[in-house]
């Protein structure tokens, strides 16, 4: 420590070898950026990415309950200025919920009944897992959120998060404490959807902007979507369980169909983490086109939340 | 105080502007979302590697600035080694402009920094663009920026009192 202030170095640095040591950490940026470009998923980043995650996990678990008392205080000011408006909407919303309730209930009866046969078979339960948000990329084109619930209890890349909702994302790495969501919007986003009622299925592609487009997979035929139709997960390449709520198509803009997400990422604080395994076909493991197919049998009856 | 204590408190001041730099990153990857998430989250490292870069770029070594840029890509999940390419040609481009800014008034310094914001969005947005393959919106990087630009006055005079006050004197 004695070299500390003695020979009027008072910081970490060097000046003489400085402007070296820059050009060569600016290269070796370089070459990491390109190497990441051609190998994102290789073994050494993604490691580091998660050992990253999971140091800077209690931070981010400390800090996340302040901020999100900080982000109501401030949110609040807003919603004083709108009480009316949102409880003219909120009373009109709970009478529509009131009559899809009568009808669930109706349904359950009916569904109870069949259950009852002894030719049906129960598809497999999604296990779900609950967690806090405790980080989100502040990043322009990096969009992905950061929860407390990691390998430690059972969360694996690949499975679906949700909220109360509808699909936030879905995980990309996972920490031992904490893992990484990646969020519809972010441009490495792709999530196959269908849209209800129009019977054509495709991909949810990112955009980096809030509202996600479906490209379609087959275009013979021109698709007649409606705006107000709603979207949801279709479970195609056996990641994702089908039937998840994504949101609602809001037009077509340029020949891309927009989706209204129903997620809030501006609200997303508790999500649930879906660890769903698709049901393997005679004993042998599901390979991704048997899975997908098992999935759309199985699918019908999926429990997916916020139903309707 | 003792001979140790002296000595961690010597380490501790000459680490301060990358700590403060940690800190940044660490900002960036908190839930942030004021006013329903429209506020966006200022990129307070650029403004610690770009403050030190002028006014004592022995606090702030390059390989300080490599670490601070990899830990946000880490952090943040995008691409490895972009931010700590933005740092590092920020603080290359500042060190060459350094006599220029030295002694200036602050508003000055402030417009500098502004540039320098703008050249950091361009190498941002073109990187990103090349790696996605298409052209991203421009808007959400320039709110961020313009974010970062407006605060520049506050963290300029904190950090110069702290450079001042605590890390120089004493």
């Amino acid at each position: 420590m004695e070299f500390l202030g003695q020979d009027r170095r008072e910081g970490l640095g060097r000046k003489a070898h400085s402007r070296f040591v820059l050009m060569l950490l600016a290269l070796v940026s370089v070459l990491l950026l390109l190497s990441s470009l051609y190998s994102a998923e290789a073994s050494v980043f993604k490691k580091a990415r998660e050992g990253v995650l999971d140091a800077a996990s209690p931070v981010l678990a400390l800090l996340a309950g302040p901020i999100a008392y900080i982000n109501e205080t401030v949110g609040y000011v807003s919603d004083y200025f709108n009480t009316l408006k949102q409880n003219e909407a909120l009373r009109q919303e709970n009478a529509e919920l009131r009559q899809w309730m009568n009808e669930a209930l109706e349904l359950r009866e009916i569904v109870a009944v069949y259950e009852g046969l002894q030719t049906y078979e129960a598809p497999p339960e999604a296990q779900p897992v609950d967690a806090y948000v405790i980080g989100e990329a502040n990043d322009a084109f990096a969009r992905s959120m950061i929860v407390n619930a990691g390998r430690k209890r059972n969360i694996e890349s690949g499975q679906a998060v949700v909220d109360d909702k509808g699909l936030i994302g879905r995980i990309v790495d996972t920490g031992s404490r904490a893992s990484r969501v990646l969020l519809l919007s972010d441009i490495q986003s792709r999530v196959p959807v269908y849209v209800e009622g129009a019977a054509v299925e495709g991909i949810l592609v990112g955009r980096t902007r809030d509202r996600p487009a479906i490209s379609f997979t087959e275009t013979s035929e021109p698709v007649e979507i409606i705006p107000g139709q709603r979207v949801l997960t279709s479970g195609a390449g056996g990641v994702l369980p089908r039937g998840i709520p994504v949101g609602v198509v809001d037009g077509e803009y340029r020949s891309e169909i927009v989706v209204d997400l129903y997620a809030d990422y501006a609200r997303t604080r508790l999500v649930r983490v879906i660890n769903y395994e698709f049901p393997s076909i005679d004993g042998a493991p599901a390979e991704t086109n048997e899975g997908a197919e098992a999935a759309d049998d199985a699918g019908a009856a999926e429990p997916a939340p916020a139903e309707g | 105080m003792g001979y140790r204590a002296e000595n961690l408190l010597r380490l501790l001041k000459a680490a301060a502007p990358t700590l403060l730099g940690l800190m940044g990153v660490i900002v960036l990857a908190l839930p942030i979302r004021l006013f329903e998430g429209f506020a966006p989250t200022p990129l307070i490292p650029l403004v610690v590697v770009f403050f030190w870069s002028v006014y004592g770029p022995d606090y702030l070594p390059p390989a300080s600035v490599f670490v601070i840029g990899l830990l946000q890509d880490l952090l943040t999940g995008g691409p490895l080694g972009l931010w700590a390419v933005v740092y590092l040609v920020t603080q290359f481009v500042v060190l060459s402009q350094r006599s220029y800014f030295l002694g200036r008034e602050q508003k000055v310094v402030w417009i500098g920094f502004a540039v320098v914001a703008v050249g950091a969005s361009m190498i941002l947005w073109l990187v990103m663009s090349l790696m996605s393959g298409a052209l991203l919106p421009f808007f959400a990087l320039a709110a961020q920026m313009a974010a970062t630009v407006l605060i520049y006055p506050l963290f300029g005079m904190a950090f110069r009192q702290l450079h001042r006050r605590v890390l120089v004197e004493a």
